[in-house]
């Protein structure tokens, strides 16, 4: 954790990390939903269908770090999966939009399960 | 680049509505089968649901990560959070950092936040413009 005295050094952007925050927290949701349909459509029950959440969900993650995180950050010379340009941790980027969305996709799962086996 | 993420996210949801229906259909002839059968010879049971057919199953998870990446892609761009970071941007590249996709300024672009420090207004010849005043009064 950065100390009080990193964040006199190198002020931080309260604006820039909300709009960021809500950047990736939106996609999350939308995507969750998304998934949603995909897995009552391949009527995955149980177990499967966390599974198959939380698979797609690191997937929307990685190619959210590839288009939008590591153009910059690699040539601002960070490494490979550092986040801090944009983030202030490496966990809230990881994961913070896991169990966010997954209300949403447990509701358009069980929604699309039911419309498809009628 | 927002026709490409927008058309990519349309063709998605296209798939997908497409393998929606067919996993429906799928289904119903299933169930329609099974009924006709039992009805047939009582003593011939088969499972209702079948598993699904690999086609439509790929054509999902494909349509799911074609609107996964048209998503991805419709994000706006982020902004670095360290000051010094955010600020030499914004001082290099002005407008044309903030505008979104679509090619328009951001809403919320505040443009350089060192604005106040870096103009001054010159000084006034106050004596100047005191005697000039004075030349109007006396022309009235």
């Amino acid at each position: 954790m950065p100390t009080e005295r990193e964040f006199q050094v190198a002020p931080i952007v309260p604006e820039s990390v909300m709009h960021n925050t809500k950047a990736l927290s939106n996609l999350q949701s939308l995507s969750a939903s998304i998934f949603g349909v995909a897995a009552g459509i391949l009527g995955l029950e149980s177990y499967s269908g966390f599974l198959f959440y939380f698979i797609f969900t690191i997937l929307t993650t990685m190619l959210f770090y590839t288009f939008r995180v590591a153009p910059t950050s690699l040539k601002s010379g960070l490494g490979a999966f550092d986040t801090s340009r944009y983030f202030r941790t490496q966990y809230e980027f990881w994961a913070g939009g896991v169990f966010g969305g997954l209300a949403g996709y447990i509701l358009t799962w069980t929604l699309f399960y039911g419309l498809v086996r009628a | 680049m927002t026709w490409f993420s927008k058309s990519t996210t349309t063709f998605g949801f296209l798939l997908l509505a497409h393998a929606c229906y067919s996993a429906y259909e799928h289904s119903a002839l299933q169930s329609h089968r099974a009924a006709s059968l039992s009805s047939l010879s009582a003593t011939q049971q088969q499972a209702a649901s079948s598993s699904l057919p690999l086609d439509i199953s790929l054509e999902t998870i494909v349509a799911t990560v074609i609107i996964t990446l048209g998503l991805v892609l419709n994000t706006a761009k982020l902004r670095p959070i360290q000051w010094r970071v955010w600020a030499g941007q914004i001082e290099r590249a002005g407008e044309e950092g903030a505008r979104s996709s679509s090619g328009e300024v951001d809403k919320d672009y505040v443009g350089n936040p060192f604005k106040l420090l870096e103009s001054r207004p010159g000084f006034v010849d106050i004596r100047k413009q005191r005697k000039e005043f004075a030349e109007w009064v006396k022309q009235q």
